[in-house]
């Protein structure tokens, strides 16, 4: 236990004296900033309109979460997509290129305390992208009230995805020496995940593999997407916090393999 | 430093630190490493010489733990390699071919990082970590960022490393390489205090080097290994004896030759 606060201690300070760490938070904070603005700015102009035309009942309807929140997560999920590969991909090559993994690997700890170490300080900062979010939204409830547990499920969301993403980032990490290839291939393993859905549903549009068929289904299984835009609208469930650990779980064990192989190379 | 007949019995009287038994690796059809097996001693500092690609290499991440053989058994101060590694991984400080560093970490914050991979209680750290700057010549370069040392430092931050939590067994992979003359003896004469007793305990310390005249400066042993086989295995005063120049038992074990001379290979 000690040597996982060791280590992610020591990773998450080389983050933070690394330009990648200020570049990621940087351009997220921007992302963040420009996709709320827009969000804000486009909901503002509805509603003037609406209300110059007195569409009531659509007033009515119309909310914060829905109209601006929820857009402004979807997108921010796609930020992520292509952010965290940039946070993971020195989590192990590095060690790698600095020679360190020979001091890792002859020292008295575990693989699974250097891969839980590593994926502590990959998840820490990922977090830190989600509060730059959080902070985005707080701005609503000074000017405006969406409903509060509703954005709490939202952004829950988000740190979930950003969590197995970092998952997959470290997998991706642990298999070669170069941190650009450690990029590539977290972003193309994240892109298959995220494309799931979409081909599970073309499947069954185009009745090749067939809507009930096993393989649609567990595509649908392993995919995100629905999961997070129920937690957007609000709906916490238990099946769907099962799935981001089981994702979790299983690449941190892929990690596992990976980083001891080296041993047998 | 090649110390008299008495003390070198005296220190092989003493258990032994590291004990190889038939090691073997083979990656595929090559053998990188074939049936070695040798002891070490308490205070005793053993030259590892061979030709490059002979499995020198291989041979000392193997008795660190890094890569398990592909036959045989280890034991480092008495903890089997594989029945208990973590033991046996605390019982070494390994300085590999290149010295592992955080370029972006200062000295001292990476002394004390290692320092806490290798279990040394926190009581105990400051005092260690201080005495290992102080040994390497590293001080004054504490607070500075390792990737802007020299090569030079940086291999004296690598040999800190591998020191700095006091473990009874050393492993040196080619220690002095990239360093001026002034600094080789530094190093040299660092490495033959760490065996004395005393303070700091007879630490055994293994070292691979191409330079023979560092063997004959601080060693009392020497190992040949040539094509993954271990082809002699003597104290350097029992070559003296037999009238034997390092320089020309080396050439003679490059070649293949079988070394007659000293103990025998392998028992």
């Amino acid at each position: 236990m000690r040597h996982i606060t060791s280590i992610a201690g020591r990773e998450l300070s080389s983050l933070f004296v690394s330009p990648v760490a200020y570049v990621t938070l940087t351009l997220f904070a921007l992302l963040a900033g420009f996709f709320f603005l827009a969000g804000v700015l486009s909901f503002d102009a509805q509603v003037a309109e609406a209300q110059s035309l007195q569409y009531t009942d659509y007033l009515e309807k119309i909310n914060l979460n829905d109209a601006v929140l929820g857009p402004f997560f979807g997108v921010m999920w796609i930020v992520l997509l292509f952010l965290i590969p940039g946070i993971t991909m020195g989590l192990f090559a590095s060690e790698k290129v600095n020679g360190t993994q020979e001091l890792l690997l002859t020292s008295p700890i575990t693989i699974w305390e250097l891969v839980l170490g590593k994926y502590i300080a990959g998840a820490v900062f990922s977090a830190c992208l989600v509060l730059v979010a959080a902070f985005f939204t707080g701005i609503l409830f000074l000017y405006g009230d969406p409903e509060f547990w509703r954005t709490i499920s939202g952004l829950l969301g988000l740190l979930l995805l950003s969590w197995s993403y970092v998952a997959v980032g470290a997998f991706a990490s642990s298999v070669t020496r170069n941190q650009l290839i450690a990029f590539f291939l977290a972003l193309v393993l994240l892109l298959i995940l995220w494309m799931l859905a979409v081909v599970a549903d073309l499947g069954a549009a185009g009745g090749t593999i067939g809507a009930d068929s096993n393989l649609s289904e567990v595509m649908r299984f392993l995919s995100a997407s629905d999961r997070f835009e129920k937690m957007v609208r609000g709906l916490v469930d238990t099946r769907d916090l099962a799935y981001f650990a089981f994702m979790i779980g299983v690449f941190l064990v892929f990690t596992k393999t990976s980083v001891e192989s080296a041993r047998w190379r | 430093m090649s110390g008299g007949a008495e003390s070198s019995e005296s220190a092989k009287a003493g258990s032994s630190r590291i004990e190889a038994r038939g090691i073997s690796k083979r990656y595929g059809d090559f053998t990188a490493v074939e049936d070695v097996s040798f002891d070490v001693g308490e205070g005793e500092v053993v030259g590892f010489l061979g030709p490059n690609g002979a499995g020198k290499t291989t041979t000392m991440r193997i008795l660190t733990g890094f890569i398990p053989p592909t036959e045989g058994s280890a034991q480092i101060a008495g903890y089997d390699l594989f029945s208990s590694p973590l033991e046996a991984r605390r019982s070494v400080g390994y300085l590999p071919e290149s010295p592992p560093i955080y370029p972006e970490m200062s000295v001292r914050s990476y002394l004390v990082y290692v320092s806490k991979l290798k279990d040394l209680p926190r009581a105990r750290r400051k005092e260690a970590v201080d005495k290992a700057l102080e040994r390497c010549g590293l001080t004054h370069v504490q607070s500075r960022v390792i990737g802007l040392l020299s090569k030079g430092y940086r291999q004296r931050v690598g040999l800190a490393q591998a020191i700095v939590h006091e473990p009874p067994v050393l492993v040196l992979d080619e220690p002095t390489v990239g360093l001026d003359p002034i600094q080789i003896s530094e190093i040299r004469q660092l490495i033959a205090d760490l065996a004395k007793p005393g303070e700091y305990g007879g630490q055994s310390v293994i070292l691979s080097t191409h330079i023979l005249a560092e063997v004959e400066a601080i060693c009392r042993r020497v190992l040949i290994i040539n094509e993954g086989t271990l082809v002699l295995d003597a104290e350097l005063t029992a070559l003296a004896e037999e009238g034997q120049r390092l320089e020309d038992v080396f050439t003679r074990a490059a070649q293949g030759e079988s070394i007659a001379l000293g103990r025998e290979v392998g028992k």
